[in-house]
C-alpha cells in the first residue's frame, strides 16, 4: 500500500512549474538567436533547396515549374562541370600540402627564440591583414604578362629573355593562382602550428637529446606526433577552403584563360550571376555543400580521437 | 527639509509640468497649414565607373536646372557591371535609371528589369530619327525603344603611324594577312617584340565585340536573320579569325599571349608607351592615346578595319528606364524622363551632355546631327579623322544574334575563343561548341 501523498495538488503544480521555469527561461533567452539563425541560415537554405528543384531562370520570370533533380543532372552533364571538378581537385591537391608544409616550416623557424623573430611573427600575419581583393590585385600586377614586376625582376637579372605570361598560359595560370592562394593562406597554419609547438614541453626534447636523437629524429618522433591535432585542423580546413575557393580566381583570372582556372565555385557563380540560371547555381551550390559536409564529417570523426591521444 | 525629499519634490514638479505641457499641446487646434515645400523626388542612377567626376558635374548641372529632383549616383566596374545590376534588380535595390548596353538589352527586357521608354514617352521615337541606325537597333527590343544613348561608338583599328613609318610602312594594312606582313616587318626592324595587341580578356564584355568586328571586317556573319548560328560553318570567317588569332600568337609571334589577360586600359597604357603598334579597340580610346599623357601621344591614327569589307561592330550604351521608376509613380517617372532627356536627348535644342562627352572624352555619339557641328568635328580631328570615322560608320553593324540568351552565350563564347586561341581545341571545335551552347540556351 502506497503512502498517502502529503503534497496538495496546488503545491504539485507549483513544483512542476518551478521545474519547467528554467527550461522556459533558457528557451526565452536563446529564442532571438534561433530566430536570427532561422532567418539567415535556414530560410536561405530552404529557399536555395526550392530553387535547386525548380526551373529558375531570371530571364523567364514567374515561370518556375518543379523539375525534380533535372538541374542536378544538367549541371553534372555539362562539360564545364567535369573541367571545373578536375581543376578543383588539382587546385586542392596542390594547395593543401603546400600551405601545410609552408605553414609548418615557417612555424618551426619562428619557434626559435632569436632576436628579431618577434617582429617576424607579426610580419607573417601581413597577408592576412590585406583584404583578399586587394591581395588579388597586387598579385595581378606582380604576375601581369606585359608589365608584371615578377617578370620584370627575372628579366633584369637576365634569367628570362621575354616576359612570362603567368596568367594567360593555361598551366602557369593554375600554378599562379595556387601560389597567390598559398601566400594568402599560410599565416593561419603558422599560428596554429606555433601554438602547438609552444605547448610541447622542452623536457621531451632534452630527453630525446640524452637518448642521442638528432634534429630530424627529434622532429619525427617528438614534434610531429604532438602536432597531430593542429596538423589535422590545418589539412581539413585548407581542404575545405580549396574546394570552395572563389575570390582569388575571381580577381586574378576570371576562370581563364579558357577554362584553365575555372573551379567548381566559379562555375556556380557563372551559372548564377552570368547565365542567370538560379536553378543551376543552387544545384551546384548543393553539390559543393555536400562535398564539404563529407569533409566536415571526417573532421568531426577524426579530430577528437587525435586530441584524446595527446 | 531632507535633501532627498527636496529632489523628489522637484522631480515631481517637473514631471507634472511636462504632462500639463503635453496636454495643452495635444488639445490646441492645429495651426492653419502653410504651403508645404514641394516634395523632392530621388532618382537612383547606376553607372559603370568611367569619368565619374564628369558624371557628377553633369548631375549637378541637371539638378540646378531641375529643382525638386535629387540624383543619387552609384558606380560599379565595367567588368562586374552586369552581375552587379542583376543582383540589384533581383534583390530589389532601388534603381530608377541605369546605364545599359546592347549586350544585355534583350536579357534585361526578358527579366522585366527595364521598361519600354516609348510606351511612357512616345516622343522618344522622334528623337530616334536622328540616331545612327545601329544605335537604334541596339536599343530596340520587341519593337520598342528602351533608352536614350549615353554614347554610341564603333570598334576600330588604330595604329602608331610613327613606329610603323620607322619600319618603312607608310599605309595601314588593308587585310589581316597584310597586317601580319607589316607586323613581321616591324618585328624584324626591332620596332616591337609583338607589334599587334588586341585585348581578349575572358571576363571583359569587349572581347566578344572585338571578335565580332574581326569577323565582320572579313565579310563574315555570326548569325542569320532568324538568329541561327552561321559562324560554325566550315571555312567561315569566324573560323579564319580564330585561326588568325592563334597564329598571331604561336606561329608568326606578332602578338603577345598576354592579350588573353588584358583589357582596354592596359592596352592604352602599353600602346601609349610604344610597346606595340596595332590594336583593335573602341574608337574613343584613340582620343586618349593621342591626347593623354603618353610617351607616344599624337602618333596614333585611325584606319578602316583590315579585311575585305572593312565592316565592324557599331554599338550603343544607353540610359535605361527601370521598372522601379514606373513603380515609384508618375512624379518619379516624369523626373526620370527629364533626366533622360538632359543626359541622352536635347535640352534647349542642344545635345548638351552627349556633346560634352564627345568634346572632352572623344566618346562617339548616336546623334548624327552632331557630325555637322563644327566644334565637334574640330575636336575629333585633333585626335582622329572625322571623315574616316564617317566612312567606317557607314559599314558598321549591330551585333547579330541579340536575344534574351545572347548574354549567357557571350560568356560561354569567350571561354571557347580563349581555348581556340590557346590551341587547347581547334577553331572548328570551339565554334561547334559555341553553336551547341546557343541551341541549348535557346531551348531553355
Amino acid at each position: 500500500m502506497s503512502a498517502p501523498s502529503v503534497i496538495s495538488p496546488s503545491q504539485q503544480s507549483r513544483i512542476k512549474l518551478g521545474r519547467r521555469a528554467p527550461n522556459l527561461y533558457a528557451w526565452a533567452t536563446i529564442l532571438p538567436v534561433l530566430i536570427l539563425v532561422a532567418a539567415f541560415t535556414l530560410y536561405p537554405f530552404g529557399f536555395a533547396a526550392s530553387m535547386g528543384v525548380r526551373k529558375y531562370i531570371l530571364t523567364q520570370p514567374n515561370v518556375h515549374p518543379f523539375v525534380g533533380l533535372r538541374n542536378f543532372e544538367q549541371v553534372i552533364g555539362d562539360e564545364l562541370f567535369s573541367v571545373s571538378a578536375r581543376n578543383t581537385l588539382t587546385f586542392t591537391l596542390l594547395s593543401v600540402p603546400l600551405v601545410t608544409l609552408l605553414g609548418l616550416s615557417v612555424a618551426l623557424l619562428l619557434n626559435n627564440r632569436l632576436r628579431g623573430f618577434g617582429v617576424l611573427r607579426a610580419l607573417v600575419l601581413l597577408p592576412w591583414a590585406i583584404p583578399l581583393v586587394s591581395a588579388g590585385i597586387i598579385w595581378k600586377l606582380i604576375l601581369h604578362g606585359q608589365f608584371g614586376s615578377l617578370s620584370g625582376l627575372l628579366y633584369q637579372f637576365g634569367l628570362i629573355e621575354q616576359y612570362i605570361p603567368w596568367l594567360s598560359n593555361a598551366n602557369l595560370a593554375m600554378l599562379s593562382v595556387v601560389f597567390a592562394h598559398l601566400w594568402r593562406e599560410f599565416p593561419l597554419p603558422v599560428i596554429l602550428f606555433l601554438a602547438g609547438l609552444q605547448n610541447i614541453p622542452p623536457e621531451l626534447y632534452d630527453a630525446a637529446k640524452v637518448d642521442g636523437a638528432g634534429a630530424w629524429a627529434r622532429f619525427r618522433w617528438v614534434t610531429l606526433p604532438l602536432l597531430r591535432a593542429p596538423l589535422l585542423v590545418v589539412v581539413i580546413y585548407e581542404t575545405m577552403i580549396g574546394v570552395a575557393v572563389f575570390d582569388m580566381v575571381y580577381v586574378l583570372t576570371g576562370g581563364g584563360p579558357g577554362s584553365a582556372t575555372t573551379l567548381i565555385s566559379w562555375f556556380a557563380y557563372t551559372a548564377t550571376f552570368k547565365f542567370l540560371n538560379l536553378g543551376h547555381g543552387a544545384a551546384l551550390s548543393f553539390i559543393i555543400a555536400i562535398a564539404l559536409a563529407l569533409l566536415i564529417i571526417v573532421y568531426l570523426r577524426v579530430l577528437p580521437r587525435q586530441e584524446a591521444a595527446i | 527639509m531632507n535633501p532627498q525629499k527636496k529632489i523628489r519634490r522637484l522631480w515631481n514638479g517637473i514631471t507634472f509640468l511636462a504632462v500639463v505641457a503635453l496636454l495643452i499641446t495635444a488639445c490646441t487646434p492645429a495651426a492653419t497649414p502653410t504651403a508645404a515645400p514641394a516634395e523632392e523626388i530621388g532618382l537612383n542612377f547606376v553607372v559603370w565607373s568611367y569619368s565619374i567626376e564628369t558624371i557628377q558635374d553633369n548631375i549637378a548641372k541637371f539638378e540646378s536646372q531641375t529643382p525638386g529632383v535629387k540624383v543619387n549616383l552609384s558606380d560599379f566596374s565595367w567588368n562586374d557591371y552586369h552581375d552587379t545590376l542583376a543582383t540589384r534588380f533581383t534583390g530589389g535595390t532601388p534603381t530608377e535609371v541605369a546605364y545599359s548596353s546592347d549586350h544585355w538589352l534583350q536579357e534585361w527586357v526578358a527579366a522585366g528589369w527595364i521598361v519600354p521608354l516609348d510606351e511612357h514617352f512616345p516622343e522618344v521615337k522622334e528623337f530616334a530619327k536622328e540616331f545612327a541606325p545601329y544605335s537604334v537597333q541596339g536599343m530596340t527590343a520587341n519593337g520598342h525603344i528602351y533608352g536614350l544613348p549615353y554614347y554610341s561608338d564603333m570598334v576600330v583599328f588604330m595604329y602608331n603611324a610613327d613606329l610603323a613609318e620607322k619600319a618603312g610602312i607608310t599605309k595601314a594594312p588593308e587585310t589581316w594577312e597584310e597586317l601580319t606582313e607589316q607586323a613581321l616587318k616591324i618585328k624584324e626592324a626591332g620596332g616591337s617584340e609583338s607589334p599587334v595587341y588586341i585585348p581578349l580578356k575572358k571576363d571583359d564584355p569587349w572581347t566578344v565585340e572585338i571578335f565580332y568586328s574581326m569577323v565582320y571586317s572579313r565579310g563574315g556573319k555570326m548569325f542569320d536573320e532568324n538568329n541561327n548560328p552561321v559562324f560554325n560553318q566550315p571555312g567561315s570567317e569566324a573560323e579564319k579569325t580564330l585561326q588568325w588569332l592563334h597564329d598571331a600568337i604561336f606561329t608568326s609571334e606578332i602578338m603577345d599571349q598576354s592579350v588573353l589577360e588584358v583589357s582596354e586600359p592596359d592596352v592604352v597604357k602599353t600602346m601609349g608607351a610604344g610597346q606595340q603598334v596595332y590594336t583593335v579597340l573602341a574608337k574613343y580610346n584613340l582620343a586618349e592615346l593621342n591626347l593623354g599623357q603618353h610617351e607616344q601621344a599624337g602618333n596614333f591614327k585611325l584606319a578602316l578595319m583590315p579585311g575585305e569589307t572593312h565592316s565592324t561592330v557599331g554599338f550603343v550604351r544607353f540610359y535605361a528606364l527601370t521598372k522601379d521608376a514606373v513603380a515609384k509613380g508618375q512624379q518619379a517617372l516624369d523626373a526620370a524622363w527629364k533626366f533622360l532627356q538632359y543626359f541622352g536627348g536635347k535640352t534647349d535644342g542642344e545635345f548638351k551632355v552627349v556633346k560634352r562627352w564627345a568634346l572632352e572624352k572623344g566618346l562617339g555619339f548616336a546623334q548624327l546631327p552632331l557630325y555637322d557641328d563644327t566644334e565637334v568635328a574640330e575636336a575629333i580631328n585633333k585626335w582622329g579623322d572625322v571623315n574616316l570615322e564617317r566612312e567606317q560608320a557607314k559599314v558598321a553593324r549591330v551585333k547579330e544574334g541579340l536575344t534574351p540568351w545572347w548574354g549567357a552565350w557571350d560568356i560561354y563564347a569567350r571561354g571557347q575563343i580563349h581555348d581556340a586561341v590557346l590551341g587547347t581545341i581547334t577553331p572548328q571545335e570551339a565554334l561547334k561548341n559555341m553553336a551547341d551552347k546557343w541551341e541549348e540556351l535557346k531551348g531553355q
